[in-house]
């Protein structure tokens, strides 16, 4: 029973609107909005999110108008944004905001009509009276339910009565992405608006020497060139110099005739080549950190050793929408506008590195054109803040996309080093896997940095069955900044973890297939530590998703002549959710492929918006074939080489294969989708070419000389 | 400064802007057009096309000085309230992502169907890999091309 029964006297009360938390508002004429506390950069929260509060809100969801829940109205966290988290961690909350609602306007109804609540049931918007039949519309009860207390306890819906979740819906605000109305941070104007670009030191943590504006402010429309200092940790902004004009192109134009002299500081010749000899000189000692350690694998005396290595390079996010971001300075204050994933840090770091009280700095989130880990960071907002510091106007600062490639907070390289140890009975009995990395710890908590070991994948919650195993890792500094890219390093383990399986299996003359299942399908789930929020693994759903990619692509049956199929499996551990891939090529000469078939299957527990979950399979399936391909960031002289998209391309139409998404359907709760797409295609891919006598051991595979079409 | 008269979605407007500034700026920053995305600024991704006397163009690659005497239609002009065969289709196949690409995609798919009601694979291959999408939708794209076409053609 819902409190707040008590018949009320129906007072003409007027009022505005109902809004009984901060996640929806009902007005008075029945518009019904709901707040996306989770920030949208095309995952589509802003669609799954106000599903669940419309489910239990009993609305039609085209009635539903969304909009971002303003900066602050939500707990400190919660606006946060990232690890594929946000259905698993709102799921709960976002049903409990609707049904709180839904049986304060039931209630209300059932004042109106001096009935017990129990003879009211809501349905598409209305309350109706389960006795008489009569109903009245919510907009029509919102100023008696906003006067009643809210529920302390409600009841959710048995999800077997569910009618939205689980049906796949169009975006919310799809009509205004058609026809270019929406905003992103980008297209954001501020009254009095003015425009920078900066030129950054191109070495981490070098200085300003001098600057000869000139040329520059000759260029008409400059208003005023100026120099701002760079941070350390965790940020790690570079020192730079930015123009300020009345428009963006006088000021790129203005920016190219600036002549600007850095000291770059000591660490100003790495390379690429440096940092993988490094690694690999590095790789034959003994780990920095022990990771997981089950019996003694480097004790483990095997009749055959079976070792490989592997490598992956750093990556830049390369969000469509180039960075970007609006600051506007007013005495102590100022005020801040743009894409934040986690705009808490934000808010302290702005404060602490750029002298604002928190409570006087106010944020304006915005829409993302892309975010994938990249709007973790916000070095970009310091920036903005130092540039507006300098001018009395607000400022947009854009990154032009040559920027956006040179500076970014990439994603580690590493380097794995995979032993196997087989026993006498032909089966895999110890596994080490020693994982050095560049890591991103070191660049947002300092070199040396606790818990730096980048190992998801393939740490305590490796899913197969080996009796031995011990996993390590080891940091090595490096003069680039470092960020989490979408998948992090579940995506950087997987590859080698996928390939070499599939190496031992081949090795030892065993089906890929039946090998991994022999090591999965016996195993109970188990829980990968000892902390009480600890993530389960579970072998068995591990399985179920190879299994049903390898049935749907026909694993067992003739092949065509010259095709050949790779699989790869892995659980998104930390978003409790599974996904396989099998790829399918045709080879058509030395190391030249056509990708023929792929083949995805998900496990990811309940699903709020079937459509949404498919977009992001197909979107991470062309994510990860961009890595595996030709996604590549090489430096040289501490400098990234790559500067644009002539150069660090980008996956493009005549590129995509067809994907086919299977699901496996169960009764889990929800798990996230956002990320689990991408792991096990490259090793599936890998693992394709291997079969067709070529393994790739390092990415992206145009380097060892594969060709595609 | 110059003054330039351009044709905007069938609608003359005089803009005060130096004769090299690109017109996706003057579309976005002077017009306050933003449907028209910038991308790269070097003809590498496609983000920021618009129609041009029919034809898709780069609007970041030409000078508003070069674009007086020209029909220009953004992604606002399309249509009159998203009904083009290109944006209901888009719809259909629930294409967008992130949706910055997509003004883009779509003028360039619309431009293309303009010229040629039944493009061949290889020609819609050719046109749309003028574009980049990094949310990955390609596999909607050639979905929704598809249902333009069918459409178009009843
Ligand atoms: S912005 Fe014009 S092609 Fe990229
Ligand atoms: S939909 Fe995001 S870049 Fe294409």
């Amino acid at each position: 029973m819902v409190p707040g029964l008590q018949s009320l006297a129906l007072p003409a009360i007027d009022c505005e609107f109902f809004q009984p938390s901060a996640y929806l508002k009902i007005d008075k004429k029945g518009k019904v909005t709901i707040y996306v506390g989770k920030q949208e950069s095309g995952q589509g929260v802003d669609t799954a999110l106000p599903m669940i509060v419309a489910e239990e809100l009993e609305i039609d969801f085209k009635d539903v108008h969304t909009e971002i829940a303003p900066y602050g109205t939500l707990k400190e966290g919660e606006h946060d944004t990232g690890g594929s988290q946000s259905v698993m961690t709102m799921y709960t909350q976002l049903r409990n905001a609707g049904a709180i609602a839904k049986s304060m306007l039931i209630t209300a109804a059932a004042n109106v009509w001096k009935i017990n609540a129990s003879s009211c049931a809501a349905d598409n918007g209305e309350v109706v009276n389960t006795n008489s039949n009569k109903r009245i519309k919510y907009g029509a009860l919102v100023c008696q339910a906003a006067l009643l207390p809210i529920p302390k306890e409600v009841t959710l819906k048995n999800p077997k009565d569910f009618k939205l979740i689980g049906k796949s819906t169009s975006r919310s605000n799809l009509n205004e992405l058609l026809t270019g109305k929406t905003k992103y941070g980008i297209d954001i104007k501020v009254e009095g608006m003015v425009y920078a670009v900066a030129e950054r030191c191109p070495v981490l943590d070098g200085v300003l020497v001098s600057v000869d504006d000139t040329a520059a402010k000759k260029v008409p429309g400059v208003i005023k060139v100026v120099s701002y200092k760079g941070t350390g940790a965790p940020m790690h902004v570079r020192a730079g110099v930015a123009v300020i004009a009345t428009n963006i192109w006088s000021a790129m134009k203005a920016k190219k005739m600036l002549n600007i002299t850095w000291d770059e500081g000591k660490k100003n010749k790495e390379t690429t080549e440096s940092l993988f000899k490094t690694f690999e000189e590095r790789s034959r000692l003994k780990p920095q950190l022990e990771v997981f350690k089950k019996g003694d694998a480097t004790k483990f005396s095997a009749k055959n050793e079976i070792s490989a290595s592997y490598s992956e390079p750093f990556l830049a996010h390369a969000t469509m929408e180039p960075v970007n971001f609006i600051a506007s300075v007013k005495g102590d204050s100022c005020e801040l506008w743009g894409g934040l994933q986690l705009p808490d840090w934000a808010v302290n770091t702005v404060s602490k590195e750029c002298g604002f009280k928190k409570e006087n700095i106010k944020v304006n989130l915005a829409l993302m054109g892309g975010a994938f880990g990249r709007r973790l960071h916000f070095e970009f907002a310091i920036e903005a803040v130092r540039i507006a510091q300098q001018t009395d106007k607000p400022v947009k600062l854009i990154w032009e996309r040559t920027d956006d490639i040179r500076f970014q907070p990439y994603r580690p390289a590493t380097y794995h080093v995979l032993k196997a140890g087989i026993d006498d009975n032909n089966n895999l009995a110890a596994w080490q896997h020693h994982v050095l990395g560049t890591p991103v710890a070191y660049m947002t908590d300092g070199p040396g940095a606790k818990d730096a070991a980048e190992m998801d994948g393939a740490d305590a919650g490796f899913c197969y069955d080996v009796p031995n195993i011990n996993t390590g890792y080891t940091g090595v500094d490096f003069n680039i900044n470092r960020g989490w890219l979408r998948s992090v390093d579940i995506c950087v383990n997987s590859f080698p973890v996928e390939s070499f399986i599939d190496e031992v299996a081949l090795k030892l003359k065993k089906d890929p297939l039946q090998f991994r299942l022999s090591m999965l399908e016996n195993k109970p789930d188990f829980k990968t530590g000892d902390a009480p929020g600890a993530a389960i693994q579970s072998p068995a759903r591990v399985a179920g998703v190879l299994k049903l990619a390898a049935e749907k692509i026909g694993w067992t049956e003739k092949r065509k002549p010259n095709h050949f199929i790779g699989l790869a499996t892995h659980s998104f551990i930390f978003a409790k959710s599974y996904a396989a891939h099998a790829i399918e090529i045709e080879l058509l000469g030395p190391k030249k492929f056509r990708i023929t078939r792929v083949v995805a299957a998900i496990d990811c527990g309940l699903v709020i918006n079937p459509d949404g979950m498919l977009n992001q399979m197909e979107g991470g399936f062309a994510f990860a074939l961009t890595q595996t391909l030709k996604g590549e960031i090489t430096v040289s002289d501490s400098r990234v080489v790559e500067d644009g998209f002539f150069s660090y391309e980008l996956l493009r139409y005549d590129e995509m294969p067809p994907i086919e998404i299977y699901m496996v359907e169960n009764k889990e709760e929800p798990g996230g989708v956002g990320e689990v797409g991408l792991p096990t295609v490259a090793p599936a891919l890998c693992n394709a070419l291997a079969a067709a006598g070529y393994r790739p051991r390092s990415l992206p595979i145009r380097k060892e000389g594969f060709t595609w079409v | 400064m110059p003054n330039f008269t351009l044709n905007i979605n069938n609608k003359d407007y005089s803009v005060e802007a130096e004769s090299d500034m690109p017109l996706l700026w003057v579309l976005r920053d002077i017009l306050d057009l933003t449907g028209t995305k910038y991308g790269c600024g070097v003809a590498s991704c496609g983000a920021c096309t618009v129609i041009m006397d029919g034809n898709a163009v780069f609007s970041c690659q030409r000078p508003v000085g070069a674009c007086v005497n020209k029909k220009i239609i953004t992604i606002e002009g399309l249509s009159e309230d998203g009904n083009h065969p290109v944006q209901k289709a888009w719809q259909k196949a629930r294409v967008p992502q992130c949706g910055y690409c997509q003004p883009g995609q779509m003028m360039r798919a619309a431009a293309m169907l303009g010229k040629n009601k039944k493009p061949t694979d290889e020609t819609i291959s050719s046109e749309m890999s003028n574009h980049l999408c990094r949310c990955g939708t390609y596999h909607r794209i050639k979905e929704a091309i598809h249902i333009a076409i069918e459409e178009i053609n009843k």
